[in-house]
């Protein structure tokens, strides 16, 4: 301290020898030693409202525009989403419109496919190869041959591409995520009558019971739940929400949990249906709930008969008593809430598991109750696109696919497993419209580059909104930076190059035009106003932002709706030589890969591990140390579909049994920063089949894992070790 | 103590109850302030330039194990170790109880950051790149740091500013939540609240007064400006 405050003293004097009349000892320094603070340059910015859709959330946005360029993006306070707030994700789309990287202007290819040779044309040659294309499936009177593949659009978007294809007269339009809430909507279907979306009022729980559904990462709408969650737990006087999770790997969200159940993998349903099954027999149940829903106590009793505590307690590897207070607190805590999630749903018996957590909320009387769960707006969606995507593959295989017209990249997002690689590479003509030379596009004949989000216009529905009309509207906040075009004015100009009757499919001029048509339906401008003044309003606020009344149909289980029963989980790879789970699981930074080209996500430490810019495989320390794997070695992940090469991370938050790896790398090209870096795990997985045909069964393949080396490469923000000692500060 | 000549504070609360670690501010803060992008080699040396980070503790082992998180930044001490050691001034402290960091100032000999028991100050080893059309999402507002300079956490004190101006303008002092820095913006749980320690009734000085209340490494004596608020409730591991 002797030297520091002689420093100090003698920087004062020396200071004070300038100045005198300041007001404090601080300020004597101060004025003399900086002039500006720090070298800010005041100026003012402009905000521009948008939205954003690197993931299907929606959040609203606001970009801060200065001198022509977008330099940081921020949550729009008024979308009743996110409220102002945004993840990691949704503030590096910046970097997307700057990337080094982009695909400046129309390609084609000239070596061989893969090979990442094209040579750039003008958007005239590109539009007339691609018509040139169309016309010769026209005249040969085979239209059905064009296949266009998305993501699940929503909106105008989703509309016009149902039109480019319904008026070229094909029936294929392909609406595959492999995260997509199909999986949900189908369960609500099938226990609720309804395929609604739901909506978790988290923000108002007191008992909150998560099987799997990582909803502060990715789970339907993270950031407008990541709020919900600081306000279950801080935001009421008297009342601090308490948090289970349930699943085999502690997740980022799990981590928040002040219980983590590691289940045994594929019993999760089980598990409901034991705690349902308590809750029954010791009678506490919310009797309202199950009346409305017209459930009989004691025959829903009956019909559980076979998931009684000892049995539940040896299929999860959980004690009873661990079950057996959970079951009870969930049901005495109202308003309690119960929520299924992809970790649940990527099992072989996920569409019946996701059911048995929906039985629990029946039974605790958790249904359209605040604090509980409601039908969450209207957005209807695929409920099978898996199947769809199946069909698909055979008819490539079957080489019936002339053209296929893809926006997104299915060949990183999409597991090997279903043949969809080598399908592909049958079509004769394939073009993409990405933004980036990815995976898809590398593969792809001609590439019409999309314009970067913040230079497009668009509708982005929300799929997750508490009630009424929420509609965010996208505007370009700079002018294009490069010679793209928007993929749907491409679909329209297309159609007009095609004449006939797909040119009169679209009768409007640009995709704006359509834009504004179906937001001034949406709104019904009343009389006197006219609809240019609304729509710059509409602009101004990012959308059209209406959450009150038109509150659905409530939910109710409906009289046809089967007892969930979960089957006996089965897994690809037998046990034996395959002794470990595999868990696949978004990564927070990532989500489906899609985050990998942005270098501020891959700069970023992924929460759990710290690792950037890498892949990894979580390993339990005491199956790593049983074979010989110590942090960051280099290890063979080997599943009966393939092996990859990765370094290990000893992860203590999840199960001896089993191993996770995060999707989002291994990408063939993307750019500088993604390109060759770390692993695709959807390479490992097999398909288990339980009769009734393959099922999206993401988590259900089994590997051994083998070390190779000490050469992992693996960097890790955080020191592994040091982080360990958590009573240095004493949290 | 020194005599409280501004009318402000800056000081933060983190409430670890509601932070998540999904790493939202960290982001914020590096699209905020011109934070250099940083390659693989360079963190692995320990040359992260993030001026937030979330440090994750593990405790305990499976199956009762849980994870922690603690953002830590600058904690803008008011006996802060970083300031005396500076030769040139270029660590001082303003009268708002910000510790600010003059980069024109700065000539590199690294004991700020050596006093720093926080690690929070990072150290430009490198000139670092934005890769063309990279540069344009560089904010005018801030300086990009040139090698050989120390850098860290400001509690964004160019919004600071702004909002001062614009308050001075109207004759009134800033109001509660009208400033906040990126990463108490974005943040989506809403852990990290912003403002006024000397004003009683602002939202951070009412949730400073919570028990569940402390500072890191409080022992040191540094005083810090950022409060952290304890994990609670019912816990079973
Ligand atoms: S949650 Fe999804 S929509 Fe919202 S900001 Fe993040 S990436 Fe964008
Ligand atoms: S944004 Fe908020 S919740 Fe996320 S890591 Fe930062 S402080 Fe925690």
């Amino acid at each position: 301290m002797k030297r520091r405050t002689f420093l100090q003293l003698g920087g004062m004097t020396a200071a004070g020898a300038w100045l005198s009349g300041c007001r404090s000892a601080n300020e004597r320094l101060i004025p003399y030693l900086v002039s500006p603070d720090e070298g800010v340059t005041p100026g003012r910015a402009e905000y521009y409202a948008s939205a954003c859709r690197f993931c299907p959330a929606g959040c609203g946005i606001l970009v801060r525009v200065s001198e022509g360029r977008a330099k940081k993006i921020e949550g729009n306070p008024a979308h009743p989403v996110n409220r102002g707030k945004l993840c990691a994700r949704g503030q590096a789309i910046l970097q997307e419109l700057y990337h080094p990287d982009r695909v400046p202007q129309p390609l084609k290819r000239t070596g061989p496919r893969g090979s990442g040779k094209f040579t750039p044309i003008s958007w005239g040659e590109g539009l007339s190869l691609l018509a040139g294309r169309l016309s010769a499936l026209q005249r040969e009177r085979s239209t059905e041959r064009l296949a266009l593949m998305t993501t699940q659009l929503r909106g105008t978007l989703a509309e016009l591409a149902d039109r480019f294809v319904a008026a070229f007269g094909s029936p294929h339009h392909i609406r595959f995520d492999l995260l997509a809430p199909d999986w949900l909507r189908a369960a609500n279907r099938r226990s609720f009558g309804q395929a609604s979306l739901p909506w978790y009022d988290i923000a108002e729980t007191r008992y909150l019971l998560s099987f799997g559904a990582d909803f502060l990462e990715y789970h339907l709408s993270p950031v407008h739940y990541g709020f919900a969650f600081g306000r279950m737990r801080q935001g009421r006087d008297t009342v601090r929400g308490h948090f289970t999770y349930v699943g085999g790997r502690m997740s980022l969200t799990a981590a928040s949990a002040d219980r983590w159940m590691p289940v045994r993998p594929g019993s999760e349903g089980a598990l409901a249906l034991g705690m349902a099954r308590l809750i029954l027999t010791e009678s506490l149940y919310d009797a309202a709930s199950m009346a409305a829903s017209g459930l009989w106590p004691e025959r829903l009793a009956a019909g559980l008969e076979a998931y009684d505590l000892p049995q539940v307690a040896q299929l999860t590897g959980l004690p009873q008593q661990v079950i057996a207070e959970v079951a009870r607190e969930f049901a005495t805590t109202p308003p309690s809430l119960a929520m299924a999630g992809e970790m649940v749903a990527f099992q072989d018996n996920g569409p019946e598991a996701v059911r048995a957590v929906q039985l629990l909320n029946v039974l605790a009387g958790n249904l359209n109750r605040p604090g509980g769960v409601f039908p969450g707006g209207s957005v209807a969606g695929p409920e099978n696109s898996f199947a769809d995507l199946l069909a698909f593959v055979e008819r490539m295989r079957g080489d019936r696919i002339g053209v296929a017209l893809i926006h997104g990249d299915p060949l990183h997002t999409i597991p090997p497993v279903t043949g969809f690689p080598e399908a592909l590479a049958r079509v004769p003509f394939v073009v993409s419209f990405s933004p980036l030379l990815d995976d898809t596009a590398l593969q792809a004949d001609l590439i019409l580059p999309d314009h970067a989000a913040l230079e497009s216009w668009g509708d982005v529905i929300p799929p997750v909104a508490p009630r009424g009309t929420v509609i965010g509207l996208m505007q370009p906040v700079v002018t294009p930076l490069h010679d793209t075009r928007q993929f749907p004015e491409v679909l329209m100009a297309t159609a007009r190059e095609l004449g006939g009757g797909m040119a009169a499919a679209f009768p409007q001029q640009s995709y704006l035009e359509m834009l504004k048509e179906a937001m001034k339906k949406e709104v019904h401008p009343a009389g006197g106003i006219d609809f240019e003044t609304v729509w710059v309003d509409l602009l101004r606020q990012g959308g059209l932002f209406k959450t009150e009344g038109k509150g659905g149909k409530g939910y109710r289980w409906t009289a046809e709706a089967p007892v969930p029963a979960p089957a006996e989980p089965r897994f690809a790879g037998d046990d034996k030589r395959f002794p470990l789970h595999l868990q696949i699981y978004p990564s927070t930074a990532f989500y489906d890969g899609r985050g990998a080209p942005l270098p501020w996500l891959q700069q970023l430490p992924d929460p759990m591990t710290t690792v950037v810019w890498d892949s990894w495989v979580e390993i339990n320390p005491a199956t790593a140390a049983g074979l010989g794997i110590g942090f960051g070695d280099l290890v063979e992940v080997t599943s009966p579909r393939g092996s990859l090469h990765l370094p290990a991370v000893l992860y203590p938050g999840i199960r001896p049994d089993m191993v996770a790896i995060p999707m989002g790398q291994g990408h063939r090209g993307m750019g500088r920063y993604a390109e060759g870096r770390g692993v695709n795990p959807l390479a490992l997985l097999a398909l288990a089949d339980n009769g009734t045909g393959p099922l999206p069964a993401w988590n259900a393949t089994r590997v051994r894992v083998a070390r190779i080396s000490k050469e992992g490469n693996l960097v890790t923000a955080g020191n592994p070790e040091g982080s360990y000692r958590g009573e240095l500060i004493e949290i | 103590m020194e005599k409280q000549t501004s009318p402000y504070r800056w000081g933060m609360v983190v409430d670890l109850d509601r932070c998540t670690g999904c790493g939202a501010c960290v982001v914020a803060c590096q699209a905020e302030n011109n934070v250099a992008i940083c390659g693989k080699k360079e963190i692995a040396e320990g040359r992260n330039m993030h001026w937030l980070r979330i440090e994750r503790f593990w405790v305990g082992e499976y199956p009762n194990v849980r994870a922690r998180f603690l953002p830590v930044l600058c904690q803008h001490c008011r006996d802060a170790p970083c300031e005396p050691v500076c030769p040139v001034y270029a660590s001082y402290h303003n009268p708002d109880g910000l510790n600010g960091q003059v980069y024109n100032r700065c000539v590199g000999t690294r004991y700020c950051g050596n006093n720093c028991p926080y690690a929070v100050r990072v150290f430009n080893f490198y000139s670092h790149q934005w890769p063309k059309p990279l540069d344009n999402q560089l904010s005018p507002d801030i300086t990009v740091r040139p090698r050989g300079v120390m850098e860290k956490c400001t509690f964004c004190v160019q919004r600071i500013r702004r909002a001062k101006e614009d308050a001075s303008g109207e004759g009134r002092l800033v109001r509660d939540g009208e400033v906040q820095p990126a990463c108490a913006q974005t943040c989506p749980a809403e852990a990290l609240v912003f403002g006024n320690l000397a004003d009683p009734r602002s939202r951070v000085a009412r949730l400073v007064r919570s028990p569940r209340r402390f500072r890191l490494l409080e022992h040191l004596g540094t005083h810090p400006s950022v409060y952290y608020l304890k994990g609670g409730g019912r816990e079973h591991v």
